[in-house]
């Protein structure tokens, strides 16, 4: 696909629309609001992994000074949320809310789980009153590691929803695995471990909630889909969508870990029950930071088995994988997320025979949800790392090996269904092997051999590995985003209002959004005016996750554009139209094959890392990254960087840095304090961004989606680089320096 | 007057007495209520998480001498306690006659945190970890310390009781630390490792002073103190007189470093393993050994 005209605005790295306002302080993220009269409000969690609330004392806690309510399980109407399935108690207890309640709301299932909420004139009242609230708890047998808790009598997490713990199986057939690794010149069996990583986002959870002049309770929030956070706020309080209002303030940083629910419930459910005894005032939250590290999802562990076999000319004959996932103690998008590890286990190459076996499982641990990559990242460490194996049996070069088993046009998926195209893995892995310094010959790729560095306890390394991820919403939801676009003026346009839920969580995406509309339009950007982040009077945004945004939003603003430029022609002043975007359809698994066409987009990824591994103190220094990443349409190319680069840069703190530490459903690591992310020293000496672009026909100019891709592929291409160097595999991540000096055989 | 900072850090009284006397009565009169405090990097973070709830905080940095940075050819370094780390690395004098000082606070979190972050606070918050404490040890560093009934001089090495626990007693307000004239042609470094390169406290800190010394066999005298292998900062000695008595070779330094590992007793924490820390104990002092010895032959 080639652009009809050049462009005026796509493509150009514009400076962000946000910028001023943040650099100058002037934005209010949600710690910030305040407004006349406001209370403070603290969150008792249970702090214990599994147990039965006996009984709740709030006598004590209402006689302290300064308390104005304590609400508990009695006050919340229907005592049940979650993202996926309602089987989370937004007060845990007794109360009236369990009626119909899937799920016994009186059980705890992790630490963070919330039990009572208190409002008080000032934080420290509140706080202080929490402190004397007495819960009785019967204690409940527990159970933490999800190998163990898919046995055959471990306690049950959700003994209504079932006599097991595993919550989650999806299942790829596909040909035959025998005959496929009859085939097979060499085979490759691992068993790989990826862990729990936190998103740590500069702004712990906060928000404000008040009854607006509507009458609606009001919650300003930050999440990443105003109407899903309005569905389920509205769910638990019992009354319809249109009496509750979710508003976004700025956000500070997301991946994911905003998708599920925090503050968001309670905070309504403060508003609203103080408002019917007659106070109405609005009531705010701001969390800790340990308080937002126990009281948010984190990203999936895993266990990842995996049996891959390949011809002698290097081709992938079958693959048989086992992966177990920690899905915690609730669903959050579990189902969701590890769908997505199933499709993407197979690495961005064509398997002709496969089985597949994909668990998740519920345990006493924080729940797992969304992060940067949903599922991907896991899956693609083994896959990656299996391809590198397998080289190295064959005498292959990696990049070589890559190339000979790369996805293309039309080859089939694991789930047995085309690959929607155009494919672009090949562009990616010959951009990046190009660029850091891969030589292409006759007789196919070759890395150019490193030099010694001295001193001699250093060696180098360099590692290459690639990623895929389906872009937007899937298996089977009906993918759709909405816009609204107003052109006013006379006899030329003089302006334009666009409308669009969508969340910007830092990524820009508000930025490419007057861009597109600009672009649309065909004004000069100062005309444009973006209303954003309000569940009143806007339609459904879909949610800023999925590297869907800028696909999804692009297409809603750009037919909301071109519906209002034909009632322009038609002399309509002003002229608006609203339009709903909606993506090609997908299908869900089917239930014993996979069979289905589970996304209607993909986009692609490869990297390149060159590194340093200290053999006497087990320290990884990155000296380079290179990311070739298919975006498309790169709408605003120094946006992209940006993502390339925060992505690498999170990538390698959950391959090297990150190392969360729990015991029995406790969080050790509860602070960055102890639980580390790189700084400013630690993140490659460079970064290189190759911005690939092959145009997606269903894409707003071409455009594909990017935010989750230069995550994808770092840690394998790291554990790459670090064989590489050393000789030895790492299957375990984080690659601490500890477990480096033990993989070395030095501790 | 009642100070609401953040808003999780509990209430206190913030009290800045004029004179030392005033100070150090203040402090006695409410042992247990009352602490003093220069940078409050240590403080307000324990403050934050519950650790500590003074009800008085007592602002020293404004006290007699404490912001003092003084350089004496015939006595050596007067370091006040309210002068803070970066003053201490841009110090002309330090840099020519403490350079491993200097070298020490540079490795102690951001530039931020050090305008704030003093040497004197480090040694009196008495962490294993503390970054600066090494390098006052092996250049014998002596605290002056301000007490109800007056002044008196306590050496670096006898002050660490435990994690946290000084030979301090309500009233003891530290002014300075001194350290003495450094020895002729001396060398020293300091090797800080942590789990990130910024802001994280080391997991193993080494610190090595080397300088001739005809009186000794080996002729050269070797210092060596350890962070965050022992529940105080610990000196080697064992090390230290194997090299007073060795020919200095790469075996005996390794040697060396092997009697360093030895002598600590690291423990299993979140940041790392006993384990781990002892090897690295062994392979940081040997480099840091080395280097040493490189800059003195
Ligand atoms: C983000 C961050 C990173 C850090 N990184 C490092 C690091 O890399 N390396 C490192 O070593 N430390 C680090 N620290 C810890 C801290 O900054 C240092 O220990 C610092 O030197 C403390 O100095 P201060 O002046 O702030 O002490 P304060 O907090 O003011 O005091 C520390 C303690 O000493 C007592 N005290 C203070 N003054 C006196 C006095 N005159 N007489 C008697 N007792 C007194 C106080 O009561 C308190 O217990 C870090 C801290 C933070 C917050």
């Amino acid at each position: 696909m080639s652009l009809t005209r050049s462009t005026l605005w796509v493509g150009q790295s514009l400076p962000r629309v946000d910028a001023p306002g943040k650099v100058t302080g002037e934005t209010q993220y949600s710690g910030d609001l305040s407004m006349p009269g406001m209370l403070q409000m603290k969150i008792l969690f249970a702090g214990r992994p599994h147990a039965r609330v006996v009984k709740i004392d709030t006598t004590q806690a209402e006689a302290a000074p300064g308390v104005v309510a304590i609400f508990t399980a009695k006050d919340v109407p229907v005592n049940e949320y979650g993202l996926q399935w309602n089987d989370q108690p937004v007060l845990c207890g007794r109360g009236q809310g369990e009626k119909g309640s899937r799920v016994a709301p009186d059980v705890v299932r992790f630490i963070g789980d919330q039990v009572a909420i208190v409002v008080a004139e000032t934080e420290k009242a509140a706080a202080h009153a929490r402190d004397l609230i007495h819960v009785e708890y019967e204690e409940l047998p527990a159970v933490f590691d999800p190998l163990a808790a898919m046995q055959p009598g471990a306690p049950l997490v959700h003994p209504e929803l079932g006599d097991t713990n595993i919550c989650v199986h999806d299942r790829l057939r596909k040909g035959d695995v025998e005959a496929g690794f009859a085939k097979a010149e060499v085979i490759v069996e691992s068993e790989y471990f990826t862990p729990v990583q936190e998103h740590a986002y500069l702004q712990p959870e906060a928000g404000l909630a008040y009854i607006d002049e509507e009458g609606r309770v009001t919650i300003k929030a930050g999440g990443q889909w105003t109407h899903t956070d309005r569905a389920q706020i509205a769910h638990a309080l019992g009354v319809s969508d249109e009496e509750v209002r979710v508003i976004y303030p700025a956000i500070g940083g997301a991946f994911g870990g905003r998708e599920d629910m925090s503050v968001q419930i309670v905070l309504a459910l403060a508003a609203w029950r103080l408002d019917q005894l007659g106070v109405r005032r609005p009531v705010k939250i701001v969390w800790s930071r340990k308080e937002s590290i126990i009281g948010h999802c984190k990203r999936h562990p895993m266990r990842l088995r995996a049996k891959w076999g390949a011809s002698k000319d290097g081709k992938l004959v079958a693959a048989e994988t086992e992966i177990i996932a920690d899905g915690g103690a609730y669903m959050y998008t579990s189902n969701k997320v590890l769908g997505n590890t199933t499709i993407t286990s197979t690495g961005p190459y064509f398997i002709p025979n496969l089985k597949t076996d994909v668990y998740g499982v519920y345990t006493n641990n924080i729940p797992s949800a969304a992060f940067r990559g949903f599922g991907a990242p896991q899956a693609l460490f083994m896959a990656e790392m299996q391809m590198d194996k397998l080289a190295e049996k064959l005498g292959l070069d990696t990049v070589e090996m890559r190339r000979r088993n790369a996805l293309r046009d039309g080859d089939t998926l694991g789930v047995g269904t085309p690959v929607p195209g155009p494919v672009s893995i090949l562009h990616c892995i010959e951009a990046a092997a190009q660029h850091a310094g891969w030589e292409k010959e006759p007789d196919g790729w070759r890395n150019v051999k490193r030099e010694n560095v001295q001193p001699a306890n250093l060696k180098r390394g360099r590692g290459f590995a690639c990623g895929f991820k389906n872009v937007g919403f899937s298996f089977g939801y009906k993918e759709n985003s909405w816009a609204r676009v107003e052109l006013h003026g006379d006899e030329e346009i003089e302006g334009v209002v666009a409308a669009h839920a969508g969340a910007e969580v830092g990524q820009g995406t508000h930025t490419v959004m007057v861009q597109m509309v600009a672009e649309a339009v065909g004004v000069p950007l100062e005309k444009v005016t973006l209303m954003t982040s309000d569940s009143a009077g806007m339609g459904n945004p879909g949610s800023a996750s999925a590297s869907r945004m800028t696909l999804m939003a692009g297409n809603a603003l750009k037919g909301a554009a071109e519906a209002a430029l034909a009632k322009w022609e038609a002399e309509e002043r002003p002229a608006i139209a609203e339009y709903t975007y909606r993506a090609p359809e997908t299908t869900p698994f089917d239930k014993e094959s996979g069979y289905s066409t589970p996304n209607f987009a993909y986009a692609y990824v490869a990297q390149a890392v060159e590194l340093e591994v200290d053999t006497e103190t087990g320290f990884i220094k990155i000296l380079r990254v290179v990311s070739a990443d298919d975006v498309g349409q790169a709408i605003n190319p120094a946006l992209v960087e940006g993502q390339i680069e925060g992505g690498v840069v999170q990538a390698q703190g959950y391959a090297l840095m990150e190392n969360f530490i729990t015991r029995d459903g406790y969080v050790l690591t509860d602070q960055l304090s102890t639980y580390l992310i790189p700084t400013i020293l630690d993140i490659p000496d460079a970064v290189d961004s190759v911005i690939v672009e092959v145009p997606s026909p269903i894409g707003p100019w071409g455009a594909r989606g990017l935010g989750e891709l230069p995550f994808l592929p770092l840690a394998a291409a790291i554990a790459a680089a670090v064989h590489d160097a050393t000789g030895v595999w790492f299957d375990e991540l984080p690659l601490t320096p500890e477990r480096v000096l033990r993989g070395l055989g030095k501790i | 007057m009642t100070i609401n900072t953040h808003p999780t850090l509990p209430e206190f009284e913030y009290v800045r007495p004029e004179t030392l006397a005033e100070a150090s009565e203040f402090l006695t009169r409410y042992p247990g209520e009352a602490r003093p405090f220069l940078g409050g990097t240590d403080i307000f973070v324990r403050m934050r998480d519950g650790l500590i709830t003074p009800n008085f905080l007592v602002d020293v940095k404004k006290l007699d001498g404490t912001n003092d940075l003084r350089f004496e050819p015939q006595a050596g370094l007067t370091l006040g306690a309210a002068v803070n780390m970066n003053r201490v690395i841009a110090s002309r004098e330090v840099q020519a006659h403490y350079p491993l000082l200097a070298e020490a606070c540079r490795s102690v979190a951001s530039y931020q945190l050090r305008t704030r972050a003093t040497v004197v606070g480090n040694i009196c918050n008495a962490s294993p970890a503390g970054d600066t404490i090494g390098a006052c040890l092996v250049f014998n560093g002596v605290l002056h310390i301000h007490e109800v009934n007056g002044l008196r001089q306590e050496p670096l090495a006898e002050f660490f009781l435990g994690p946290g626990k000084t030979t301090l007693k309500p009233g003891d307000i530290v002014t300075a630390i001194h350290l003495p004239l450094p020895p002729k042609g001396c060398a020293g470094v300091y090797l800080k490792l942590g789990r990130n390169k910024l802001s994280d406290l080391s997991l193993v800190g080494v610190t090595a002073l080397g300088h001739p010394d005809p009186s000794l066999p080996s002729g050269y005298r070797f210092r060596l103190a350890l962070a965050s292998v022992a529940p105080v900062p610990l000196v080697p000695t064992q090390a230290e007189t194997y090299l007073a008595n060795q020919p200095i070779t790469p075996e005996t330094i390794r040697e060396a470093a092997h009697l360093a590992a030895e002598a600590c007793a690291p423990i299993d924490d979140l940041r790392g393993s006993a384990r781990y820390r002892k090897e690295m104990v062994r392979n940081l002092s040997a480099k840091a050994l080395s280097e040493v010895w490189e800059k003195l032959k």
